[in-house]
């Protein structure tokens, strides 16, 4: 059978596909886990920074308002919130990543004051020199480049009656410094995902070998099973393994009584085909005997094309049953293919002859009774026997031979096993039975008359 | 030699018998096991036995009779060719294996050969002081001559030299001389006797009175 270029492409991978299916799931989960974990952790430093800017709003609030007293109009002071400087410079944040402000903004009723805008009465180190808010603005807020809380300063007796002078204190954290601490979340959640990513890649690949390996024991299996006699593959690894062991069990009980049944009709076929020719055997070598000369010569090309029917009956049965058991054998090639009911054909034995050849006998000599016939009919007289290498069996004659492109044809024809085409029995029967002992027939190049190399080389 | 040939089929059957008749031998020609059975009492130089016959196996048939203790010369003729056969034939009791087709020249030859053997001759040649026998050849020389002898004459030479030295009864002789499908007077052994003494030389064959004929006296 000529195989189609599509059948020698690789075959797809179902673990590959499988793997490559797990791959672009597991990305899109991770990048999917990964941006909700992100939104998720974003969302809650977020909310988590902004609590501490109300406290450390709340804790500064304290000292800041019972310390000194900035007048109104003072010109603007700095604290150092790293020091521990008292009332004009208040209880300073934990670090320099927040800075404070106390500002008095201007009230409706600022004229009387004196105060236009707002005014920076005290900030810590960093903080900017103008009021973080141009006006009041309470609660949580953005500005600029920063993250701001405000709240309001409790106002001292004094200041009680004068709602004017009410200050306003902004702590405030660098929107670089929060951006900064979620690109580290974010990076660590992505890295924790990658890493997972990769684990779960080595772990899919290890487990996909594993639940894989039963197929390969099944092949395994397949591969060493007796054709003729299959023994039950049984209880398989894997659920989903258990139909392909019941249909190869119900396969090989087919096989097993398609075998038995081929084995009996062969039988019979023996019986019913042998018989008669053997009849025609001993009758004409009564009639032979028993005829007058006239005749003689007449009964002898009937006995002549009766024996090369036999021939081909035992060819043909051989042929029947190259499927059936091998019964090998260590054979003397010159010794034995004496031995072979061809007459009209010398057999010269190479020296390198005298090495054993395992093979089946019958088989073997059902296709080189058939080969040695052709010889004959192409006009060979002698026919050189040699083993150029150990199981290879080569016949040389010294017939009519074939062209070239005839040669590449019937070897192309036995390549792909076209035995349809004009192979002939003779060479068909001595492919089958080679290919029965694991080789196959080739035609090497010779200058005169036809050679044939009967490979016996896969099973010994 | 006398022959029981046990074969079904007709063509096979009956170009089987004339062809070893043609051959010298006296063939009786059976084609079921029930007439075989018949004739087990009948003494044989040797059986050709088909297997697959229509009442049964010869195979079986053949064992059943190595069992009784019978040592005749067997054959097996048959289209089973498969190694595995050839052994179950050749251990159920068979001294040869022919499968068929066969050409009726080297059965007989296969034939000669193994009875040769089996009676102790593998050469086929006897040597009774100046009296020569070839089984093979069917030719015996008395003095360096070869003297004609009729198909009867050398039936019962031949039968008496596949047991030579031993005791043969008349009776057995007899049958293994003459086939069933064969009439002779009573008395035509003894003349075949005579005639063999007169052309071979009297000592050759022994009379052992009330129990039978001797070829070469006792070895």
């Amino acid at each position: 059978m000529r195989l189609a270029q599509s059948d020698t492409a690789p075959l797809p991978s179902m673990g590959a596909r499988l793997l490559r299916t797990l791959l672009v799931w597991s990305v899109v989960l991770t990048v999917t886990l990964s941006a909700a974990v992100w939104w998720t952790v974003n969302s809650e430093v977020e909310e988590l920074l902004d609590e501490t800017l109300q406290a450390a709003a709340e804790v500064l609030s304290v000292p800041l308002a019972v310390g000194s007293v900035v007048a109104p109009n003072a010109p603007e002071k700095s604290i150092d919130t790293a020091s521990s400087q008292p009332v004009s410079s208040p209880a300073s944040a934990p670090d320099k990543r927040f800075v404070w402000q106390v500002v008095r903004h201007a009230q409706s009723g600022g004229v009387r004051s004196g105060l236009t805008g707002a005014q920076v009465l005290a900030s810590s180190v960093g903080a900017p020199s103008a009021p973080l808010h141009a006006t009041l603005t309470l609660g949580l807020s953005s500005a600029a480049q920063w993250r701001v809380y405000g709240m309001a300063l409790p106002s001292e007796p004094r200041e009680l009656h004068d709602r004017q002078d009410a200050r306003t204190l902004y702590v405030a954290q660098a929107s670089t410094e929060r951006r900064e601490a979620q690109l580290e979340v974010t990076l660590a959640a992505a890295l924790a995902c990658i890493a997972a990513l990769l684990l779960a890649q080595v772990w899919l690949r290890t487990s996909m070998r594993k639940e894989l390996a039963p197929l390969h024991t099944l092949a395994k299996r397949l591969t060493q099973l007796d054709a003729l006699h299959p023994s039950p593959l049984g209880r398989a690894q894997r659920r989903e393994l258990q139909p392909v062991h019941d249909a190869l069990d119900a396969l090989g009980q087919r096989l097993e009584r398609r075998v038995a049944n081929e084995r009996a009709f062969s039988g019979h076929a023996a019986h019913a085909l042998r018989t008669p020719l053997a009849g025609i055997q001993t009758q004409l070598a009564v009639a032979l005997r028993e005829a007058p000369p006239a005749l003689t010569g007449r009964l002898q090309k009937i006995r002549a094309a009766s024996d090369r029917l036999q021939r081909v009956v035992t060819a043909l049965l051989a042929l029947f049953r190259s499927g059936v058991d091998l019964k090998p054998q260590s054979l003397t090639l010159p010794e034995w293919l004496r031995r072979l009911p061809i007459d009209g054909l010398s057999l010269n034995f190479d020296a390198s002859t005298d090495q054993p050849l395992q093979a089946d006998p019958d088989l073997l000599a059902a296709a080189l009774i058939n080969l040695l016939d052709n010889a004959l009919r192409h006009g060979a007289r002698q026919v050189t026997v040699s083993m150029p290498a150990p199981q290879i069996l080569r016949l040389h004659d010294d017939g009519t031979g074939c062209s070239a492109e005839q040669r590449e044809a019937l070897q192309s024809a036995m390549h792909t096993q076209s035995y349809e085409g004009s192979t002939g029995l003779g060479l068909m029967l001595a492919d089958i039975v080679a290919r029965a002992h694991g080789g196959q027939v080739t035609l090497p190049a010779v200058g005169t008359g036809f050679a044939v190399e009967i490979r016996l080389v896969g099973r010994f | 030699m006398r022959l029981l040939l046990i074969e079904d089929d007709a063509i096979l059957g009956e170009g089987l018998r004339d062809f070893l008749r043609t051959e010298a031998h006296l063939v009786d020609w059976c084609r079921s096991l029930q007439d075989a059975r018949a004739l087990q009492d009948e003494p044989f130089d040797a059986l050709l036995v088909d297997w697959q016959l229509p009442d049964g196996s010869g195979l079986e048939w053949l064992k059943a009779r190595r069992a009784r203790g019978d040592h005749t010369v067997a054959i097996m003729l048959t289209a089973r060719d498969l190694l595995a056969d050839r052994i179950t034939g050749l251990d159920a009791g068979a001294d040869d294996y022919v499968i068929k087709p066969f050409e009726p020249e080297e059965l007989c030859a296969r034939l000669r050969a193994i009875v040769r053997r089996s009676a102790g001759t593998p050469s086929g040649r006897l040597q009774f002081g100046d009296v020569e026998i070839d089984l093979a050849a069917h030719q015996a020389w008395l003095q360096g001559q070869a003297t004609d002898l009729t198909a009867r004459e050398w039936a019962v030479l031949e039968a008496l030299g596949l047991r030579a030295g031993r005791i043969v009864s008349k009776t057995d002789l007899e049958r293994l001389t003459v086939s069933l499908d064969t009439q002779v007077n009573s008395n035509a052994l003894e003349v075949h006797i005579s005639s063999l003494r007169r052309k071979l030389g009297r000592s050759l064959i022994d009379t052992v009175r009330g129990l039978g004929y001797r070829l070469g006296g006792e070895l």
